[in-house]
């Protein structure tokens, strides 16, 4: 497998193929490098999170490749910063859920989210794990280029569990 | 009806999480789907939620929606009439 370009986001640091790009957090990333897609505002933590990456590691790739490509992300906890706050809002007896917050109760919309941005039409798929198992992702990452021939695999681990606590560690792979 | 339009502004602004954007920002009179403020159809549940929580208004006939979330004007419109609290 041979990596394209490589991505780390923490709170406090951003890394673009070994360089550091930015120290902002999330909002201050999308206005740093991005600033065209209003609708990132409307979306959750980890939508946010893997959007910014996926928009900085995909900087020159083409509309051709893209098509073609994969995403395959993986994540510890899943959505539950945004299940936490879905909660909340159905808490009291006298509710009044949020639709806007409840269609992000899913981490796998994260996907949807890069895809969409960037007219990514291959397969797409979210696992949840333990931990941040380089063993397990490569297996099921390699195992995507047997029922499919992506011209690239976005890849890797998005997890948001806080707003102290989230990273992103993203490559471009391909075979 | 001002007033209203303004709080309506100020409102829409914070549920559908229009950030960078003010009340001056928006036209009343403008579109708020398609053209306009580019609102989906997620946005217009927010907009059916925030009508029954601030307002006490519950929209009975899905078919009014159309009409009634035009534009914030139309909404001020509905809620003036309609409004239980």
């Amino acid at each position: 497998m041979i990596t394209l370009a490589h991505i780390r986001i923490t709170p406090s640091e951003t890394w673009l193929n070994g360089k550091v790009v930015s120290n902002s957090n999330i909002n201050g990333i999308y206005r740093e490098f991005i600033g065209d897609y209003p609708k990132f505002f409307k979306m959750d933590s980890l939508c946010k999170l893997g959007f910014i990456a996926a928009e900085l590691i995909l900087k020159g790739q083409t509309p051709e490749l893209k098509e073609n490509a994969s995403i395959i992300l993986f994540n510890r906890n899943g959505s539950l910063i945004t299940d936490r706050n879905y909660q909340m809002t159905i808490a009291d007896d006298h509710f009044f859920p949020s639709p806007a917050l409840f269609v992000y109760t899913l981490a796998n919309i994260v996907t949807g989210e890069i895809a969409i941005r960037h007219k990514i039409y291959g397969e797409s798929s979210f696992y949840v794990l333990p931990h941040q198992d380089d063993e397990m992702i490569n297996d099921v990452v390699n195992k995507a280029y047997l029922t499919s021939n992506p011209s690239f695999i976005l890849t890797g681990w998005v997890d948001y569990d806080d707003d102290d606590n989230y990273v992103a560690d993203i490559k471009l792979v391909t075979k | 009806m001002e007033n209203l339009i303004l709080q309506l502004k100020n409102q829409i602004i914070e549920v559908l999480n229009l950030e960078d954007m003010t009340a001056e920002d928006i036209d009343a009179e403008a579109p708020l789907f398609g053209d306009g403020l580019g609102l989906d159809s997620i946005d217009a549940l927010e907009l059916i939620v925030l009508l029954e929580r601030e307002y006490g208004i519950k929209l009975s006939n899905p078919a009014e929606g159309k009409q009634i979330f035009k534009s914030i004007s139309s909404i001020a419109y509905f809620v003036s009439k309609n409004r239980k609290k």
